[in-house]
């Protein structure tokens, strides 16, 4: 099943001159998918993942999201897509500075209308992660890398059907990256499209998928099954 | 939402606090302002209404202010001719006349007030002044007695009291009039007379006169339908050896003089408002800044660009709010020992500071509070609702 669709898809940018790193580009995410975008820092990867989260307006190509063109969405109905249906995990450590760990998780489930659901889950993802004992704790109080796992708690929490996650094992050690991308593949399996972002070609070997962004467009490399034999 | 309102506030508290205290300290000096002013219009207010006298005719070349005359309690010894009483009776439109003779106690004395004190001699009679402020009405008043205002202890009803080296029975006490009867002892008119004749400490010389030929000033209270000014008018052009004060311009030129004191606190206290909203605008400016990653959080995890806008609004009112009850409060606190001071002052009645009215320049305090963190956020929470997400997360970068 189909979750999002780009289709010769370009973004523009102006900083002092005008720049492209998206530019016809063509992705499609189906439920169960586990793709890797890899490529060097400031090409566009990022970029990739804001446009297909619904944060970004790309400026040429098709984007459709479960079947509607994006560009024809509100904002309420992005805020609404975004609320429900995609989970982020960003690259930069960030959290809710005034809520405590379990507040953080709580409030995305509040946002997305699904905070009774979430109670149980909470406690289960707090646990996965390590974190049960800092739940109560303030973002502040945490390391760089409790703070990542709780961001990939809450990219988890609400059961969303496309997780996009920007370099995320950044901050971890050896132990949390393994915990991490399990989740991440275990996701998938539930049925849930996950692309990630990463440097680590370790990782990227895990998804089932592989592209290269380069000039703007994505190069399949490889998969798992090749990758195998 | 309300609950991030609630967190935001609580576990930044020292930023919050910085916000409640700007406001906590405009909201004070804004209702010890709006408080004072109240009271003092509400005063004069009270004190037209309750003067009872329409005009006064006091010697043509006293020197006595109107203002002091009706509304402190400065001794004034002035005196004139008693066949004014005669000459005025003869003039259209007077309801109802009284004389009223001046002394003073002296300051410092055994058993009498500390400061000088005015002692008003008043004729029973014809009296239309006190009546309404005594519980019981006014009943003929003995040769050894006397009436205190209301400024003075309520202990002393009952008792005895020194004045100028005799000594009264206290039988009564007027209610609060908010004029310079406050502070006045009240005594039949002739009992005035003989003690001033007595008397070689006061600053009178009456050797070689008979105080019993003076008065010090004749209340009058004018007909309905009688304007004031031709009654004055009138007076003039007889020629009346006296001259007409109308209580009511001396209480609009006193309206006028408190008017233009007000208007120049009002200017100092809106300036104040206008640095408070600056430093407020400042102050969500920096916050909406320093979360702009947050916020760009916020939208990536399905809050509305309106929500953000409620966010930083309800932040701020809420802000704003606490430090104006708290505000409030401490000014109304400090109006305690204000209203004293003006109530000692200006004479004005302690009715006038009403709990109605503290409440009332409480809630206004609230309310300007409630305003000021509205306004001061308003283009701070605008812009960050209308924050590109992804800007906000990268801070521009091409990521």
């Amino acid at each position: 099943m189909e979750i999002c669709k780009l289709e010769n898809i370009r973004k523009d940018y102006f900083m002092g001159e005008p720049v492209t790193p998206i530019n016809g580009l063509s992705l499609t995410v189906n439920a169960g998918d586990l793709i890797a975008v890899e490529g060097p820092s400031g090409i566009g990867k990022s970029t990739l993942l804001y446009i297909l989260g619904l944060l970004l307006q790309s400026d040429g190509g098709s984007h459709v999201f479960e079947g509607r063109a994006v560009s024809a969405l509100s904002d309420k109905e992005k805020s609404a897509l975004r609320a429900q249906k995609i989970g982020f995990l960003f690259q930069d450590a960030t959290l809710i500075q005034a809520l405590t760990l379990r507040e953080n998780l709580l409030f995305s489930c509040h946002i997305g209308g699904k905070t009774a659901v979430c109670r149980k889950r909470v406690d289960e993802l707090l646990h996965r992660f390590g974190l049960e004992d800092r739940a109560d704790f303030l973002p502040h109080q945490l390391s760089g890398g409790q703070r990542r796992r709780v961001m990939a708690a809450r990219c988890l929490i609400h059961r969303p059907i496309l997780i996009l996650a920007d370099e995320p094992t950044n901050d971890l050690d050896e132990h949390w990256s393994v915990e991490i991308m399990r989740a991440l593949q275990e996701e998938a399996q539930r049925g849930a499209g996950v692309v990630m972002v990463t440097h680590n070609s370790r990782w990227a070997k895990l998804a089932e998928n592989r592209y290269d962004l380069h000039d703007g467009m994505l190069t399949h490399v490889t998969n798992k099954e090749n990758e195998k034999q | 939402m309300l609950t991030l309102i609630w967190k935001n506030i609580a576990r930044r508290r020292s930023q919050a606090m910085l916000t409640v205290t700007i406001t906590l300290l405009t909201v004070t000096v804004f209702v010890m302002v709006l408080g004072v002013w109240q009271t003092m219009r509400q005063g004069l207010a009270l004190s037209r209404e309750r003067l009872g006298a329409d005009a006064v005719l006091l010697p043509k070349y006293a020197a006595a202010d109107g203002g002091d005359l009706l509304f402190t309690a400065i001794p004034e010894n002035i005196y004139m001719p008693a066949q004014v009483i005669e000459q005025a009776k003869a003039l259209e439109g007077v309801a109802a006349m009284s004389p009223q003779f001046y002394a003073q106690t002296l300051a410092l004395s055994c058993c009498e007030p500390g400061d000088e004190a005015r002692i008003i001699g008043f004729d029973a009679a014809t009296d239309f002044i006190l009546a309404p402020y005594l519980e019981e009405g006014l009943d003929a008043v003995g040769a050894d007695e006397l009436i205190m205002g209301s400024n003075f202890d309520a202990d002393y009803v009952g008792n005895s009291f020194l004045a100028l080296g005799r000594k009264f029975r206290v039988i009564d006490r007027l209610q609060p009039t908010g004029t310079g009867m406050d502070s006045t002892i009240f005594m039949q008119i002739g009992v005035v007379r003989e003690l001033c004749l007595a008397s070689d400490t006061l600053n009178v010389d009456w050797v070689g006169k008979n105080p019993d030929d003076f008065v010090s000033v004749i209340m009058i209270k004018l007909e309905d339908g009688v304007d004031p000014q031709d009654f004055a008018k009138q007076a003039e052009e007889v020629g009346l050896d006296a001259q007409c004060l109308l209580t009511g311009d001396t209480i609009s030129a006193l309206q006028a003089q408190l008017d233009v004191t007000m208007r120049v606190l009002l200017a100092l206290c809106l300036a104040f408002l206008l640095i408070a909203a600056l430093s407020l605008l400042g102050r969500f400016g920096a916050l909406a800044k320093e979360r702009k990653k947050e916020i760009g959080l916020l939208r990536a995890i399905g809050v509305q660009r309106g929500q953000v806008f409620g966010l930083i609004i309800g932040e701020a009112c809420a802000m704003a709010l606490l430090g104006g009850v708290l505000g409030s409060v401490l000014a109304l606190l400090c109006m305690q020992p204000v209203m004293g001071v003006l109530q000692e002052a200006f004479n004005l009645s302690p009715s006038v500071w009403s709990l109605r009215l503290a409440l009332s320049c409480g809630g206004a305090g609230v309310l300007l509070a409630g305003m000021l963190g509205f306004v001061a956020a308003l283009i701070p929470a605008a812009k960050s609702a209308s924050l590109d997400p992804q800007t906000a997360i990268t801070q521009g970068e091409v990521a």
